[in-house]
């Protein structure tokens, strides 16, 4: 069978695991009562009304998080075809792959100096 | 180029593919019912109660009574919610978490999609559902849900690099990002499988799994105690269901993989064991890793928040890059 | 219009059909919808539609890469941003016809020109490498051909790191 049969079958994963939810909760719309009111629809907040809006701004830190989660994951794309290939490859891979690992750590090291890492 | 239902994909494959899909969305789901009631039930057990013992023999029936529960539930949308993102995010992160499934082998013929990069195929899917739950929080517009969602959000990428970076010593061993390969490669009998010569990798990989599955001891977003329960608290009834029904497929496919990467897929544990069938095998090790996880959260106290982001980057990050070169660098020594 | 039930009987046009209307209606709406966690949402899809369009072309590595990176890190990392900055009101659209206008002009030119650029493009075909090594192969490219540039990506990678932290450390003050 080809190789892309594969692919066919990951689409009807991703195409069921669509069509789940969206059965299981339409079926639900027939059992399920629905009685609004405006108290049920406030938002909760320990039985208080609700001050302000909900969507809030918080700290920066949650930022730095994500743009370090983007960097790794650049790195980590690197990684998988350098291990792949690495029988092939050899010491000097090694090398190459040590300075650019060692180059990001410099900057990972930075941001645990400057505390980004720490949550207080 | 290559037209796929005019060549050896009929349209009778393909609807026997579609069957053999449904029928382990339905084995999954049968899972996530039971790993819920075997989960309160080892728990109970461990600190002394009963566990669910009221529905049905031995309680067998209290996840179903639960799951109609839900489902006769009024579904409700707060008023100022973003009522679009608020319907869409459970689903967002429901559908990842079952089609990383599709490249999971459970023998060496019964596997669904056999990608070339199984592997990468995981770990890209499996970011995604971060989204769902950043949109859950955000659309819920209640504080707590934000806050919730922001704390998962963080905590799930910050575990993520960890995890990702700790299977790369497997990959190097095995030289393929082909879950199937990464399996043939290790031997019959323990001692040969990577869990061994890829232990700091596979500790790594266990408590960054842990802590991307949002599960005790790394719950602080979901901590009912101080958070109400997190990104989810405005939703009820079965959309509240797909969340927790995502978390659950996540236990199934984290197992699996740690069965397939560290322990052997469906190789036996002693080479003379080999008359069992591997999926008898593989079913063992993947129910004592989902026992290793319930084991944990009965037993470890929740993290403190301030130790939790250290711990990802500043321990498990060096520990799976060092992990990664001392791989390499023996790999060189005995070229 | 033979022409065009003719390019549907093949599957994988059909396919390419779908994704490429995935991504080009996620790019438009990225643009037209109001809310911005909506917009990062769009763009989300045009990510995914594009990494559908890779593996058409049996580059797996490239559509699952651009899944990690793009249509999951790179989409958490704006939501973190807007969600952390104020933008309850929806802004106005300054209404200025002239502005519009040139605007208009100049979008269809360059559409023009791209449009008449690739229907000249021809591109001689070479042989697709096998996607079974597609992973190896490119490993094997990346570290003995293109060495300097992949080590120049950690140099920008870094410096982006340590930029970035510099300002928001300059912003939390």
């Amino acid at each position: 069978m080809e190789y892309e049969v594969n692919y066919v079958i990951v689409a009807l994963f991703i195409s069921i695991g669509i069509l789940l939810p969206a059965i299981a909760l339409s079926i639900g719309r027939w059992l399920r009562p629905h009685r609004p009111l405006d108290e049920k629809l406030t938002t909760y907040e320990s039985g208080n009304e609700p001050v302000g809006i909900g969507q809030i701004r918080y700290n920066i830190r949650y930022y730095l998080f994500a743009l370090m989660f983007v960097i790794f994951d650049v790195e980590a794309v690197f990684l998988y075809p350098w291990a792949v290939a690495y029988r092939k490859l050899g010491l000097f891979a090694l090398v190459e792959m040590l300075i650019f690992v060692s180059l990001l750590l410099i900057g990972l090291l930075y941001a645990w100096k400057k505390k980004v890492l720490q949550w207080n | 180029m290559t037209n796929w239902f005019e060549g050896s994909l009929t349209w009778g494959i393909f609807a026997m593919f579609a069957i053999w899909v449904i029928v382990l969305l339905l084995i999954v789901l049968g899972f996530v019912t039971y790993a819920i009631y075997y989960e309160r039930k080892v728990i109970g057990w461990m600190q002394g109660r009963y566990g669910p013992n009221r529905v049905g023999p031995f309680g067998l029936l209290q996840t179903v009574a639960d799951i109609l529960k839900l489902l006769m539930k009024e579904d409700t949308i707060p008023a100022k919610a973003d009522r679009v993102l608020f319907k869409l995010a459970p689903v967002i992160a429901f559908v990842p978490s079952f089609a990383v499934l599709a490249v999971i082998p459970y023998t060496e013929t019964l596997v669904f999609a056999n990608l070339n990069v199984g592997l990468l195929y995981f770990a890209a899917l499996s970011s995604i559902s971060t989204i769902g739950i950043l949109l859950g929080g955000w659309a819920s517009n209640n504080k707590y849900a934000l806050l919730g969602g922001m704390r998962s959000g963080a905590q799930m990428i910050s575990y993520e690099i960890p995890l990702i970076i700790s299977v790369a010593g497997v990959i190097l061993m095995s030289g393929s990002l082909n879950l199937g390969d990464i399996v043939k490669a290790q031997g019959n009998g323990f001692w040969q499988w990577n869990f061994i010569p890829q232990i700091i990798g596979f500790s790594v990989f266990i408590v960054a799994s842990i802590a991307e599955l949002n599960r005790t001891p790394f719950d602080l977003p979901e901590a009912e105690s101080e958070l109400v329960a997190g990104y989810h608290v405005e939703y009820s009834g079965f959309r509240f269901a797909f969340f927790m029904l995502a978390e659950y497929v996540y236990v199934y496919a984290i197992a699996s993989l740690t069965t397939v990467l560290f322990l052997g897929g469906w190789k036996p544990l002693f080479p003379f064991l080999d008359f069992i069938p591997g999926i008898i095998w593989f079913i063992i090790k993947f129910l004592f890793v989902v026992f290793c996880l319930f084991w944990l959260r009965a037993t470890l106290p929740r993290m403190r928040i301030d130790q939790l982001m250290g711990l990802g980057w500043k321990v498990l990050l060096p520990l799976s890059l060092a992990n990664l070169f001392i791989t390499a660098v023996v790999m060189e020594w005995f070229r | 219009m033979s022409s065009i039930t003719q390019f549907f009987s093949s599957s994988e046009h059909v396919i390419f059909f779908v994704l490429a209307l995935g991504a080009i209606s996620g790019a438009v709406f990225m643009i037209t919808l109001s809310k911005l966690v909506h917009m990062i949402l769009s763009l989300a899809v045009t990510f995914l539609s594009l990494a559908g369009l890779y593996v058409l072309l049996n580059a797996e590595f490239v559509a699952f890469a651009q899944v990690l990176i793009y249509a999951g890190a790179v989409t958490i990392l704006m939501m973190f941003g807007i969600m952390l900055t104020k933008h309850e009101d929806a802004e106005d659209k300054a209404k200025r016809p002239r502005h519009r206008m040139l605007l208009g002009v100049s979008i269809t030119l360059l559409f023009a020109v791209l449009f008449l650029a690739i229907q000249q493009l021809s591109l001689p075909a070479q042989d697709a490498l096998q996607a079974d090594n597609n992973t190896e192969a490119i490993g094997e490219q990346l570290f003995t051909l293109h060495v300097i540039p992949f080590e120049l990506v950690s140099l920008l990678l870094t410096v982006a790191f340590i930029g970035s932290i510099i300002v928001a450390k300059k912003e939390a003050e």
